[in-house]
C-alpha cells in the first residue's frame, strides 16, 4: 500500500464537527424546546450557541497552549498513567454508552414508527455492526464518509420549503418563555442536541495546524446552531405552541405533509436519512472511545478494544427497553458529557499551566 | 561434441515436441536458424536473414552476419526467451544471434464493441501490444511518452508496458505500480482485466480499483492527465490509475460533444445510477412496508396491478431481476442474430406472459426494466456488472426492514468506498477528500476554458493543463 498520507482537510473537519452533533435529537427538538421554554421557545436556542461557543474557545485554549498535541499526550506527560486510568475508563465508559444510547434511541424511534412488532435488538446489531464497520477504519474513512452522508441528507432542508404555505408567523405569537417548566433535564437535554463538538479535542494530533481546527469547530456549530434555529422556527410556526407541546416527535409529523405527485408522507425517508447522521455521530463516539481505550490497553489491537467496546455496550443498552427509559439515560449521560466537555479542558489547561509545552508538535 | 553443436542441442531440447518450431539447418555454411513460423514476419526474414545467408560465400558470411540488426546472446536461456518472444535465433559456429520478426498475426485494428461512440474516434485497441503502443504513440507524440517494459506470468512471460508522459506524472504512482506488477507471482495472466485484479489495493471489493478501457483516445487523455497507463500483450484492454469512483461515469464522447451535452450526459449517468441501485428496492420497500408513501390514485393502480400476484413484493422483484440477468447473460453470449431473438423472447414471451400468468405486476415490469436500461447507461461494463450485483443485496435488504433496510445498505456501500483506495489515493476524490475544484469535469463537463488543470487525483507536479486567456 502506498503511504500517502491522508490529512484532515478543513472542509472535512467542519462537516464532521457538524455531523456529529446533528442526530436523531433534531427530531424532538422543537416539542423539547416547547415543553422547558415555553412559547417562542426556539429563541432559547442562542444562549445554548453562545455557551457551546464559549466551551469551543475553551478547548481552543487547550489547542494553542498544548501546542496542537494530542490530549492524551499533554495528560501522559504530567501524570503517570496509573492516575490517569479512572479518567480513561470514565471518557471510554460515557462516549461508548453514549454511542449506543443514541443508536438505541434511533432504533426504538424508527420501531414505533415503522416496524412495533419487529424486536429491535436486531436492528441494533445491523446498526452496531456498521459503527463498527466505520469506526474501525479511523478518523479519515469517518471523516470521508461523514461529508458523503452529508451530501445525502442535506438536501432535506429543500424539502422543507415545500411547507412554508403552511407555516403561519401567527402561530409564534408575541409573548416569550411563556408557560415553560424550565427543568434541568429538558435544558440538558437540549444542550444534548449540541454535544458532539467536544469531540474535537481528539482530533487535535490528525490535523495539520495550518487548518485553523478551533475557527472551523465555532464554524460547524453555528451551521448546526443556524439549522437548529431554522427547523424550531419552522415547526413552532407550523403547529403552534399548543400542538408542539403535546407531539413527541414534530418534525417526523411535519414532513408527513410534503407531497409528490409520485411519492408523499415523506418522513418515512427522513427517519432513513437520519440514519445517516446517526451513523457519524456513533462512530465519532465509539471511535473517541476507542482512543481513550487505546491509551488503558494499547497492547490490545483497536479492532478487539472496538468489538469489546460494542459488545459490553450493547448488552448495557439493553437494560432500558422503553423509549422513555433511553431518553432518561441519555439525560443522565448528556449531563456528565457536558460536565466532561468543559472540565477536560479545564484540567488541561491547569496542567497546562503547571508545566508549559514547549516542543513543537510532532505532525506539524 | 563441440560447443556449437552442444548449444543447438540444448535449445532444440527445449523445444522437444513443439510441432510449431521451425529449425532450418543450413550445413555447408554451419549455421541453424530457429524461430516459431506463426511469430515472426516471414518476408522479414527472408529479406532481412535468410536471402543475405543464402547469397553470401562463407568468406562473406561474417560481415553478413555482423550487418544484421540483432544482438549476440551467450546464454542458453537467454535465446530461448528470446526465441518464445518472436525472434530469430541463428546459430553459427561458436556464436548465436538473435534477431527481432516478431509480427504475429492478429485481428486489424477494429471498433470497440464494448465501449462504442458516436462521435470522437471509431479505432480500439486489438491484442498484440505493438498495435497497442502504436496507437498510443501516434496520439501522444512526445519523447517525454515514456514506456516501461516488465515481464508478468511465470509459464506465460506476458509482456506489460506501464506508459507515462515524464514530468506531467507523480513518479510516485509510477513506482508503486511497477513494484506491484513485479511482485506478481502466477503461473499465467490473460487478460488486463485480469492483471489488475492482481494489483488492487482491496482485492475483496467489488468495485474495480483500476479503470480500464479499449478506446486509444481516452487512453491518450489518462495519460495526459497525468496518470500512468498499463497495457498487456494479448489483451485490447488497457488500464489507468489512479482512478475513482466518479471516474467510471465520465466518457470520451462527453468531450467531442458540446459542453451542455457533455454535461446532460453525466447528469443522466448518475441518475441512471440511482435508480438502478434503488428503484427495485424502492418499489419492494413500498409495497412490503410503506404503502403510505404511494399516493392515492397511484395506489389503487399499483394495488389493482398487485392483486393476483401471489407471492411477496421481494419475491417478486428477485424473479424478475433474476430473468432479467438470465437475458442478459444469454444475450451476451448469443451470436448477435440470436441475441435479438433472446430480446424479443424475454422481453414479449416472458414480461407479457408473466403479468398475464400472475406471476408478477405490471408495475415491478416496468420497474425492473427501466433500472436494467439504467444500469446499461454507466459507460464502464465492469463498474455496470458491480452496481447491478450490488443491487440484488439491496433488494433483499429493503424486503427484510424496508426504507432502513435500503439506508443500512446504502450506508454500507457508502463506508466501502470511502475506505478504498487505488494506487493508495482515496477512491471517493473529489468529493472526499473534498476537491471542488475537479467538479467541474467530474460531475459536470464544463466548457474547456475552464477545466484548466489536472485532476487532483493524479497529484501532478504540472498541474496546468491549459494557458489560453481566452
Amino acid at each position: 500500500m502506498v503511504a500517502v498520507k491522508e490529512k484532515l482537510a478543513p472542509f472535512h473537519i467542519l462537516v464532521l464537527i457538524y455531523m456529529t452533533q446533528t442526530g436523531v435529537v433534531i427530531l424532538s427538538l422543537g416539542q423539547m424546546l416547547a415543553q422547558t421554554f415555553g412559547i417562542n421557545g426556539w429563541l432559547a436556542l442562542p444562549f445554548y450557541g453562545v455557551i457551546v461557543t464559549a466551551n469551543l474557545l475553551l478547548i481552543g485554549l487547550v489547542y494553542r497552549m498544548g501546542r496542537g498535541k494530542s490530549i492524551f499526550d499533554i495528560m501522559e506527560r504530567r501524570l503517570p498513567l496509573l492516575l490517569l486510568s479512572p479518567l480513561y475508563l470514565l471518557l471510554t465508559m460515557v462516549w461508548s454508552m453514549l454511542a449506543c444510547l443514541v443508536s438505541m434511541e434511533y432504533v426504538l424511534i424508527f420501531q414505533m414508527i415503522a416496524f412495533p412488532t419487529t424486536n429491535p435488538v436486531w436492528f441494533k446489531i445491523v446498526i452496531d455492526l456498521l459503527a463498527y464497520s466505520l469506526f474501525i477504519k479511523g478518523i479519515y474513512t469517518i471523516s470521508k464518509a461523514s461529508t458523503v452522508f452529508f451530501y445525502l441528507t442535506v438536501w432535506m432542508y429543500l424539502f422543507s420549503s415545500m411547507l412554508f404555505h403552511e407555516y403561519s408567523w401567527n402561530r409564534l405569537t408575541p409573548f416569550f418563555f411563556q408557560e415553560g417548566d424550565f427543568a434541568l433535564p429538558g435544558m440538558s437535554g437540549i444542550y444534548a442536541a449540541f454535544l458532539g463538538y467536544e469531540l474535537v479535542m481528539l482530533l487535535f494530533g490528525y490535523v495539520d495546524r495550518s487548518a485553523k481546527l478551533m475557527k472551523l469547530a465555532i464554524w460547524a456549530n453555528l451551521l448546526v446552531f443556524v439549522s437548529y434555529i431554522y427547523v424550531s422556527m419552522l415547526v413552532f410556526g407550523f403547529f403552534g405552541f399548543g400542538e408542539l407541546r403535546e407531539m413527541q416527535y414534530p418534525l417526523i409529523d411535519m414532513f408527513a405533509y410534503v407531497k409528490f405527485p409520485f411519492i408523499e408522507r415523506i418522513e418515512n425517508l427522513l427517519y432513513g436519512l437520519l440514519l445517516f447522521t446517526m451513523l457519524a455521530t456513533m462512530a465519532m463516539y465509539y471511535w473517541s472511545a476507542n482512543e481513550a481505550s487505546g491509551r488503558l490497553f494499547p497492547k490490545l489491537k483497536p479492532s478487539y478494544r472496538g468489538i469489546a467496546l460494542i459488545a459490553g455496550t450493547f448488552f448495557v443498552g439493553l437494560i432500558p427497553d422503553t423509549l422513555a427509559e433511553v431518553n432518561e439515560w441519555l439525560t443522565w449521560f448528556g449531563i456528565v458529557e457536558i460536565g466532561i466537555a468543559f472540565g477536560l479542558p479545564l484540567f488541561l489547561i491547569a496542567l497546562l499551566l503547571i508545566r508549559k509545552e514547549k516542543e513543537a508538535p510532532v505532525h506539524a | 561434441m563441440d560447443h556449437r553443436q552442444q548449444q543447438l542441442s540444448h535449445i532444440l531440447r527445449q523445444f522437444d515436441d513443439c510441432a510449431d518450431f521451425t529449425h532450418k539447418a543450413f550445413p555447408e555454411l554451419h549455421a541453424d536458424l530457429l524461430y516459431f513460423d506463426h511469430m515472426v514476419d516471414s518476408q522479414k526474414l527472408y529479406r532481412e536473414v535468410t536471402a543475405p545467408i543464402l547469397s553470401a560465400s562463407e568468406s562473406e558470411l561474417q560481415n553478413a552476419l555482423d550487418r544484421l540488426s540483432g544482438a549476440r546472446m551467450e546464454a542458453d536461456r537467454d535465446i530461448v526467451v528470446a526465441i518464445l518472444s518472436g525472434s530469430v535465433a541463428l546459430i553459427y559456429r561458436e556464436q548465436a544471434y538473435v534477431i527481432d520478426m516478431y509480427n504475429p498475426k492478429g485481428r486489424s485494428i477494429s471498433q470497440s464493441e464494448s465501449e462504442t461512440t458516436i462521435t470522437g474516434p471509431h479505432d480500439a485497441f486489438s491484442e498484440p501490444v505493438g498495435d497497442t503502443l502504436s496507437l498510443i504513440r501516434r496520439r501522444i507524440k512526445s519523447s517525454h511518452l515514456k514506456c516501461v517494459r516488465m515481464k508478468v506470468g511465470e509459464i506465460s512471460k506476458t509482456d506489460v508496458f506501464l506508459l507515462y508522459v515524464a514530468d506531467i506524472v507523480n513518479m510516485h504512482y509510477v513506482d508503486e505500480l511497477s513494484r506491484r506488477i513485479r511482485g506478481i507471482e502466477i503461473d499465467a495472466v490473460h487478460d488486463t482485466n485480469m492483471l489488475v485484479q492482481l494489483i488492487d489495493d482491496r482485492p475483496s471489493s467489488i468495485f474495480p480499483q483500476f479503470f480500464t478501457t479499449e478506446r486509444p483516445d481516452a487512453i491518450a487523455s489518462k495519460l495526459a492527465a497525468g496518470r500512468v497507463v498499463g497495457i498487456m500483450d494479448g489483451s485490447p484492454s488497457a488500464f489507468s490509475a489512479p482512478t475513482s469512483f466518479f471516474e467510471f461515469f465520465t466518457s470520451s464522447d462527453d468531450y467531442y460533444q458540446r459542453w451542455s451535452l457533455g454535461t446532460a450526459t453525466r447528469a443522466l449517468r448518475f441518475f441512471s445510477f440511482a435508480v438502478t441501485i434503488l428503484f427495485t428496492c424502492f418499489y419492494v420497500s413500498v409495497t412490503t412496508f410503506h404503502y403510505e408513501m404511494i399516493p392515492q390514485n397511484l395506489l389503487l393502480t399499483l394495488s389493482e396491478s398487485r392483486s393476483r400476484v401471489p407471492f411477496p413484493p421481494v419475491y417478486e422483484a428477485l424473479l424478475m431481476e433474476l430473468v432479467i440477468e438470465l437475458l442478459r447473460e444469454a444475450g451476451a453470449r448469443l451470436p448477435t442474430k440470436i441475441g435479438q431473438t433472446i430480446g424479443i423472447v424475454g422481453g414479449i414471451v416472458i414480461g407479457q406472459a408473466a403479468v398475464q400468468a400472475g406471476f408478477t405486476s405490471n408495475i415491478l415490469i416496468i420497474v425492473v426494466a427501466s433500472s436494467a436500461i439504467s444500469s446499461f447507461v454507466m459507460p464502464s461494463y465492469i463498474m455496470s456488472a458491480s452496481i447491478r450485483l450490488i443491487r440484488f443485496g439491496l433488494i433483499i435488504l429493503a424486503g427484510i426492514w424496508g426504507n432502513l433496510g435500503i439506508t443500512v445498505g446504502v450506508a454500507y456501500l457508502i463506508i466501502h468506498l470511502c475506505h478504498l483506495t487505488s494506487l493508495g489515493s482515496s477512491y471517493m476524490t473529489p468529493v472526499a477528500p473534498h476537491k471542488p475544484g475537479d467538479w467541474a469535469d467530474v460531475f459536470i463537463r464544463a466548457p474547456f476554458k475552464l477545466l484548466k488543470t489536472r485532476p487532483s487525483q493524479a497529484k501532478s507536479p504540472n498541474p496546468a493543463r491549459m494557458k489560453m486567456k481566452k
